[in-house]
C-alpha cells in the first residue's frame, strides 16, 4: 500500500523528467506515450493503495509514511511524508484515472503541434503536482503541491505562447492564485506560531486550544487559498480566461482536478473549519453566490469552452456550499462525479473543436448531430449528468448536497433555495449550449468541414486515442453516481466516514430520507423546467429569446468583475508606481547613482591633470617629497 | 696624517648632488639626464664614504659598493632605453616623451 502510494506520486514525475531529459532524442509520439504510461502507472499505484486500504480495519485506515526529515529546527519539524487515508486515496484515483484518460486523449488532440513534447512534459508535471497536493502528509508539503499545480496551470494555459491572449490569461491565473497562496502561507504562519506544527493531526489537535480569533484567521487564510484555486467569487475571474489553453488542459486542470483542490482543502482541514463556524458559513455563502452568478453569466456566453467553464465554477459552488455546511462526504461525492461528467463535456467539446479546426464560437456551429453522432450522445450524457437527471451521476451527488443544505437549519435553507435556482439555470444554460451546437440545420461552417472530412480523412469523429477516453468517461458519467443512493445504500459515504465526521465523531448533517426525496423531486423538476425553457427558446425556437439590453450587457461583461478589479486594484497600483517613479526612483535612486558617476569622473579628471607626462615634473615632485620627509624627520627628532 | 675636516667632504657631496639634481630637472637630452643621475649617485657615495671614515667603520663603504652596482645596472637599462628610442627614430628629448599625460 505504501509502495503503491509512492509509485503513484513518483511515476508522473519520472515521466516528466524522462521526456525533458530525452528532449529531441525521443519522437513526439514516444513523449506522448511516456506521459500516458506514467500517469496510468500512477493510477495502478493508486488502485494498489486503495486495495491495501480496503484490507485494513475501518479505524486503521490512516497510514503516514515518511521518506526523510525535510526541515528540522529544535522546536519545529517537517517531514517529507505521505498520508494515505480514504480521502487522499479517493483523490488519487480521480486525479490519476481521469488524468490518464485525458492524457491519452491529448495524443490525438495535440497531434501535429510543433511543441508536443513540452506539452506532455507539462501534463506529467501537473499530475505529479496534483498528486503531491492530495497525498501530502502535512500542510507545508500540501503548499508545495499547491504552488506546483499553479505553476503547471500557468505553463499549460500559456502553452500557445505566440498568442497574446493565452499569455495574458496565464498571467492572470498565476496572479490570482498567488494571492490565494499568500493567504494560505499566512494561515500556516499563524499555525506554526500558535501550535508549533504543520502536521495535519497535531495541528488539528493544537487548534482546539487556540483563541477564536486565531482559529478564524487560520480558517480565513485557508479559505482564501481554496477560493482562489477553485475560482469562487471574488477570485474567480481567471477561470474563464484560462480556456485559452488546449482543451484537454481545460478538461484536466480547469474542470476535473486542480480547481477542485479548494474543496479538498476544506474537507482535509475540516477540524479547523468546524472550530470557525462563521468562516465555514462564509465558504458556503460564497459557494451559493458563485453558483448563481456563474449560472447567470453562462447564459449569454458564446464560446463553447467558456460556457462549460462557467458551469464548472457553478458546480464547484455546490461543492463549497456542501463543504461549508459540513456535508464533506457529499461534497467529495459531487467532486468525483463532476470530474467524470465535466471532463466528458470538455473532451466532447474538444472533439467538436477539433472537427471544426479550432472554431469555438457556438454562433457559427449548429446541426452537428448528423456529422458527429457519437459525440452528440457523449455530450448529451454529460449534459444530462450535469443537470442532474436520474439515473446519471450528477443526480445523486448534487441532490445529496442540496438535501444536506435543507437539513442544516435556517441559513442552510436559504442556500438550499439558491441551489435550487442554480439547478434551473444549469438546465437552461447547458441545454442552450447543447441545442445550439447539435440541433438544427448544419451551419455553413459545419457543412464545409464535414464534406471535407467525409471523403478525405475517413477517421470519422476522431482518432481512437480521442474517442476511447470519451467513451470511458461517458460510461463513468452514467454509472459514477451509483456508489451512493440516498436512503438505499451508502458505500461511498461509509468509505469516507473516517474523515467526513465532525470532531465528536458524528456526521454534521444527516438529511432524513424524506428530505432527500423532496429535494430530488424539486431539483429534477427545476432542471427539467430549465431544459424545457431551453428547448422552447433554442431547440424548437417557438418563442424568440427575450432580450433586455442592459441585462444582456451586464451578463456579457460577467457582472463587471474585470472592470471593477481594473478600477480598484490595477489603476491605483499603476498611479502609485508612476508616482514612485517620478518622486522616488528618478530623483533619489537614479539621482544618487548618476551623482556617484559624475563625482568619480570629476575627481578622476582633476587627478589626471597632475599627470603632465613631463619627466622633470615627476622628478621635481619626488625631490620635493624627499625634502619634506627629511625636514619632517629632522624636526620630529 | 689628518686630512680636511669631514664637513668639507660633505659640502662637496652636497654641491655635486645639487648639480646632478639641476641636470635632471633642467636638461632635455636623456643622455645628459642619465649622466646627471650618475653624478647624484656618486655624490651620495662620497657622503657615505666620508661618514664611514668619520665613524671609523666600514658600513658606509659597503653601502657605497651596493650603490655602484645599482648605478651600473641602472645605466644598462637607461642606455638600453635610449638606444631603443634612437632606433625608432624618435627625438631624443624627454619633454616630447609625454604619453603618460593624464
Amino acid at each position: 500500500m505504501i509502495a503503491g502510494a509512492w509509485l503513484c506520486l513518483l511515476a508522473p514525475l519520472a515521466g516528466a523528467l524522462t521526456i525533458t531529459l530525452l528532449g529531441q532524442a525521443s519522437s513526439r509520439r514516444t513523449a506522448a506515450w511516456i506521459s500516458t504510461v506514467s500517469v496510468f502507472t500512477a493510477f495502478g499505484g493508486a488502485v494498489a493503495a486503495f486495495i491495501g486500504l480496503l484490507g485494513q480495519g475501518h479505524e486503521e485506515r490512516e497510514v503516514v509514511t515518511s521518506a526523510w526529515t525535510w526541515l528540522a529546527t529544535p522546536n519545529f519539524q517537517v517531514d517529507l511524508s505521505l498520508l494515505v487515508d480514504p480521502l487522499s486515496v479517493t483523490m488519487m484515483l480521480i486525479v490519476s484515472g481521469v488524468g490518464g484518460l485525458i492524457v491519452l486523449y491529448s495524443i490525438g488532440y495535440m497531434d501535429g503541434d510543433p511543441e508536443e513534447r513540452r506539452y506532455f512534459a507539462y501534463m506529467s508535471l501537473f499530475v505529479f503536482s496534483m498528486l503531491l497536493l492530495v497525498q501530502a502528509g502535512n500542510f507545508l508539503l500540501l503548499l508545495a503541491g499547491w504552488g506546483l499545480v499553479g505553476l503547471a496551470s500557468y505553463l499549460l494555459i500559456g502553452f500557445w505562447h505566440e498568442r497574446a491572449e493565452a499569455v495574458a490569461a496565464a498571467k492572470k491565473a498565476f496572479v490570482m492564485n498567488a494571492f490565494g497562496d499568500a493567504t494560505m502561507a499566512l494561515a500556516f504562519f499563524v499555525l506554526i506560531w500558535q501550535t508549533g506544527t504543520l502536521d495535519f493531526q497535531a495541528s488539528f489537535e493544537g487548534a482546539g486550544g487556540l483563541s477564536q480569533t486565531a482559529v478564524n484567521l487560520v480558517a480565513l487564510g485557508l479559505l482564501g487559498g481554496a477560493v482562489a484555486k477553485s475560482a469562487q467569487i471574488p477570485l474567480h475571474t481567471w477561470l474563464p480566461d484560462a480556456m485559452e489553453g488546449p482543451t484537454p488542459v481545460s478538461a484536466l486542470i480547469h474542470a476535473a482536478t486542480m480547481v477542485t483542490a479548494g474543496v479538498y482543502l476544506i474537507v482535509r482541514a475540516h477540524p479547523i473549519f468546524e472550530l470557525a463556524p462563521s468562516i465555514s458559513d462564509l465558504a458556503a455563502g460564497l459557494g451559493a453566490i458563485t453558483l448563481l452568478v456563474a449560472g447567470l453569466v453562462a447564459l449569454v456566453q458564446t464560446d463553447i469552452k467558456r460556457v462549460i467553464a462557467y458551469s464548472t465554477m457553478s458546480q464547484i459552488g455546490y461543492m463549497f456550499l456542501g463543504a461549508g455546511l459540513g456535508a464533506y462526504g457529499n461534497s467529495m461525492f459531487h467532486l468525483m462525479t463532476h470530474a467524470f461528467f465535466k471532463a466528458l463535456l470538455f473532451l466532447a467539446a474538444g472533439l467538436v473543436i477539433h472537427h471544426l479546426a479550432n472554431e469555438q464560437d457556438i454562433r457559427r456551429m449548429g446541426g452537428l448531430r448528423r456529422v458527429l453522432p457519437r459525440t452528440y450522445i457523449a455530450f448529451l450524457v454529460g449534459s444530462l449528468a450535469l443537470v442532474g437527471i436520474p439515473p446519471l451521476s450528477g443526480f445523486f451527488s448534487k441532490d445529496s448536497i442540496l438535501a444536506s443544505a435543507l437539513a442544516s437549519g435556517g441559513y442552510g435553507q436559504i442556500l438550499f433555495v439558491a441551489g435550487l435556482v442554480g439547478t434551473l439555470l444549469t438546465g437552461l444554460y447547458t441545454f442552450r449550449l447543447f441545442f445550439i451546437v447539435f440541433l438544427g440545420e448544419p451551419s455553413p461552417l459545419v457543412a464545409e468541414h464535414s464534406s471535407g472530412h467525409a471523403g478525405g480523412h475517413g477517421h470519422g469523429e476522431g482518432p481512437w486515442t480521442m474517442t476511447v477516453p470519451v467513451a470511458a468517461l461517458t460510461v463513468l458519467a452514467v454509472i459514477g453516481g451509483w456508489v451512493q443512493i440516498a436512503g438505499v445504500w451508502h458505500p461511498f459515504g461509509e468509505w469516507l466516514d473516517p474523515i467526513a465526521v465532525g470532531r465528536e465523531h458524528l456526521a454534521l448533517v444527516e438529511p432524513s430520507v424524506v428530505q432527500d426525496y423532496v429535494t430530488s423531486a424539486l431539483a429534477v423538476g427545476l432542471g427539467l423546467l430549465g431544459m424545457l425553457i431551453a428547448w422552447t427558446l433554442y431547440g424548437a425556437r417557438t418563442r424568440p429569446v427575450p432580450r433586455n439590453a442592459a441585462l444582456q450587457e451586464t451578463l456579457e461583461h460577467k457582472l463587471w468583475f474585470d472592470e471593477l478589479y481594473d478600477l480598484v486594484f490595477y489603476r491605483p497600483a499603476v498611479l502609485l508606481t508612476r508616482g514612485f517613479r517620478r518622486g522616488v526612483e528618478q530623483p533619489l535612486i537614479g539621482g544618487s547613482i548618476s551623482g556617484v558617476t559624475l563625482g568619480t569622473r570629476g575627481t578622476a579628471g582633476a587627478v589626471g591633470d597632475a599627470q603632465t607626462g613631463y619627466l622633470r615634473s615627476y622628478a621635481l615632485v619626488i625631490a620635493l617629497g624627499v625634502a619634506v620627509l627629511v625636514v619632517v624627520f629632522i624636526t620630529v627628532q | 696624517m689628518q686630512g680636511p675636516d669631514v664637513v668639507w667632504y660633505l659640502v662637496v657631496a652636497a654641491l655635486l648632488f645639487s648639480i646632478g639634481t639641476a641636470g635632471v630637472l633642467l636638461r632635455r637630452s636623456p643622455l645628459i639626464v642619465l649622466l646627471s643621475l650618475e653624478i647624484m649617485l656618486n655624490s651620495a657615495n662620497l657622503a657615505l664614504i666620508s661618514f664611514a671614515r668619520h665613524h671609523g667603520n666600514h658600513d658606509g663603504q659597503i653601502f657605497a659598493l651596493a650603490v655602484m652596482a645599482v648605478a651600473a645596472s641602472e645605466v644598462v637599462v637607461g642606455l638600453g632605453l635610449i638606444v631603443a628610442i634612437a632606433r625608432r627614430r624618435l627625438d631624443l628629448d624627454v619633454d616630447r616623451l609625454r604619453m603618460l599625460r593624464g
